[in-house]
């Protein structure tokens, strides 16, 4: 489906930002596919709200390329088909719920006559119809979090970027907000969002980057990164380096194939180097892109010659990734 | 364009806040209080026999004078509360984020607020001025025809120092800019007061601090503009000007130095927030 569409909703491409001497985001590069649920994943501190104001213009790249919605990022075309959750989701208090998203329809250009009917139509989709014309400043973090979302969809966005949308929701609003989030993308809207919540990105997400310490670690369909098999492996003397030429053996093949067939071969191919780790009891710590892959690294470790003991699996779910990420700053 | 939105919007706000409240009923309490005392004045001014009807007359032109320079220090207090935080406060406090991701350029966002600040003061100077101008003519049956040019100038006043602020606050935090905004105010007004007895004791260094004071923060010239105004050329103008105003009222170069400031103001804050990163 997403396919069929030729450019993506975000192309984030080798994208620097420094704070003075901070590296809050240290060349990253990463596509959200027009009408997709993309899931922007780390720990925090990692860069996720930078990027997000990066793509938006609230901030300026040092270095590096942003196309959004085919145009540079914060041109004033573009911003008035993005909607933004804003992760502070701080608001005017003065306001009511209704004054908020009428004046953020008239900044959306949103059309006069349309204005009333949508503010009534979101607020009742974020369950606060009742309370359209109660002040902010009496609304609590939760219900501030909801009048957010849905400011963000008063303008009928074409992108949504949601900057950790459930921070101060409990577990019924996550599900609404889950819930809120497929019907955009069954209206083809696209979502970009920024989670530390492994649970949300995992359930609503078609794909995911993950990021830590600025960098993008892993990027690809929910799928693809859960099948990337870790294992543990007791193996005799020249383990490492057999196990090593394997996998990029094994990588090149896969690169070969993937291009073949059109592709992103980047994720496979580049990954290769720092796929085994030496564990310090001299177990060896090989991360595979499938079964397949560790299959192959096994029979290559036995035909070098090199015994083979044991192979045990060591995780793999999105949070095993996420953790492994967050530990090490390697996926 | 949206620069329309964000100053009906700064002007919303400034309604929604206590400060503008506060002055509003510090400035209700104070016509009343103004209108009662120029009434009571001139009825004893008048019944005294010693008196000329151009010295009452001049006299309460003194209270006048009095009264708008209170109207002008209130204004400026307001001026200042309303515009010091109004860009790096906003910031810090993420309530101007999701309004600058919409398609609303950063300029739009610094006009459109001092658009918004200058037609909140334009209406708070306006109104109380007039409803002291017009109580005293009422009051004494004399007016001075240029009285009326008197809260144009104070507006101006004010727009510098809202100029002012607004450059401080885009680049720095709301409690170090009105540190800042507050000293070179209290500056601009002890300069002005060296200035007069610099005037008096014919000191030429005295007075050229206060010159170039008018020039780093004309809102003290530009009020003994507005002063100057009010005055007739009447027996008490010294009286009138050594209490409020300027002993030699300052020239129309002070009005280009206002613009000028205004401008520079505008310009540093429409450069330094249009770079700003959230
Ligand atoms: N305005 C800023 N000034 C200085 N440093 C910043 C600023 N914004 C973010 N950073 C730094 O950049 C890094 C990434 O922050 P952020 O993008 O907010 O992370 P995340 O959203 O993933 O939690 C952090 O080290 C943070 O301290
Ligand atoms: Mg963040």
């Amino acid at each position: 489906m997403t396919a069929a569409t030729p450019e993506p909703a975000i192309q984030v491409t080798d994208v620097t930002k420094r704070y003075g001497g901070i590296l809050a985001v240290d060349r990253v590069s990463l596509t959200a596919a027009a009408g997709e649920v993309f899931g922007f994943l780390g720990p925090n501190g990692a860069g996720k709200s930078t990027i997000v104001k990066l793509v938006l213009g609230l901030a300026s790249a040092t270095s590096g390329n942003i196309q959004v919605l085919g145009r540079p990022a914060g041109s004033l075309e573009v911003r008035a088909r993005i909607g933004y959750l804003p992760e502070t989701f701080r608001f005017h208090e003065w306001l009511t719920a209704a004054q908020l998203l009428q004046f953020h329809a008239r900044l959306a250009r949103v059309p006069a006559r349309r204005r009333a009917g949508r503010t009534a139509e979101l607020l009742d989709l974020v369950g606060l119809g009742a309370r359209a014309n109660e002040r902010l400043s009496t609304f609590s973090k939760g219900m501030m979090q909801r009048v957010g979302l849905a400011q963000a969809l008063i303008g009928d966005p074409q992108l949504v970027i949601l900057d950790e949308p459930t921070s101060a929701l409990d577990p019924i609003g996550r599900r609404e907000v889950r819930d809120l989030i497929r019907g955009l993308r069954r209206q083809g809207v696209t979502v970009f969002l920024n989670s530390h919540l492994l649970s949300e990105v995992e359930r609503v997400c078609d794909r995911v980057a993950i990021i830590n310490r600025g960098r993008v670690v892993a990027q690809g369909a929910l799928s693809e990164l859960l099948e990337t098999q870790e294992v543990d492996v007791r193996a005799g003397p020249g383990a490492a380096e057999a196990a090593r030429r394997a996998l990029s053996a094994e990588a090149a093949a896969s690169a070969g194939a993937a291009a073949a067939s059109g592709e992103d071969a980047g994720r496979s191919g580049e990954a290769a180097a720092h796929d085994v780790q030496v564990t310090a009891d001299g177990r060896l710590r090989i991360r595979a892109a499938s079964d397949a892959q560790v299959a192959a690294v096994v029979r290559r470790l036995v035909e070098a010659g090199v015994p083979v003991y044991d192979v045990r699996p060591v995780g793999d779910s999105l949070e095993d990734l996420f953790v492994r990420v967050a530990e090490t700053g390697d996926a | 364009m949206s620069a329309h939105l964000i100053a009906g919007f700064t002007l919303r706000e400034a309604f929604q806040r206590r400060i503008v409240l506060a002055a509003a009923l510090l400035t209700v309490g104070f016509l009343a209080l103004f209108g009662l005392g120029v009434w009571l004045g001139y009825r004893d001014l008048q019944s005294d026999p010693t008196t000329s009807p151009e010295v009452a007359a001049s006299l309460i032109g003194v209270l006048l004078a009095g009264g708008l320079w209170s109207l002008n220090f209130i204004a400026s207090m307001l001026a200042i509360f309303l515009s010091v935080g109004s860009l790096s406060g906003e910031l810090d406090q993420g309530t101007l984020h999701a309004i600058a991701a919409r398609p609303v350029r950063r300029s739009e966002i610094v006009l459109g607020k001092f658009a918004g600040f200058t037609l909140m003061l334009a209406v708070f100077i306006g109104v109380s001025a007039s409803a002291m101008i017009v109580t005293v003519a009422v009051i004494t049956g004399r007016l001075v025809a240029t009285s009326w040019l008197a809260p144009p100038l104070m507006l101006a006043a004010s727009m510098t120092l809202v100029g002012l602020a607004m450059a401080g606050s885009s680049r720095i935090g709301t409690l170090a800019n009105g540190v800042m905004v507050f000293t070179l105010f209290s500056t601009a007004l002890v300069a002005g007061v060296l200035e007069q007895v610099a005037v008096l004791l014919d000191n030429a260094l005295l007075f050229d601090i206060g010159v170039f004071s008018g020039v780093v923060l004309p809102t003290r010239a530009l009020w003994s503009m507005a002063s100057a105004q009010l005055s007739d050329g009447g027996a008490f103008t010294e009286v009138q000007a050594g209490t409020t105003g300027a002993l030699i009222a300052p020239s129309g170069w002070t009005l280009l130095v206002g613009a000028l400031h205004l401008a520079v103001t505008l310009g540093i804050a429409l450069r330094a927030f249009g770079r700003r990163d959230f």
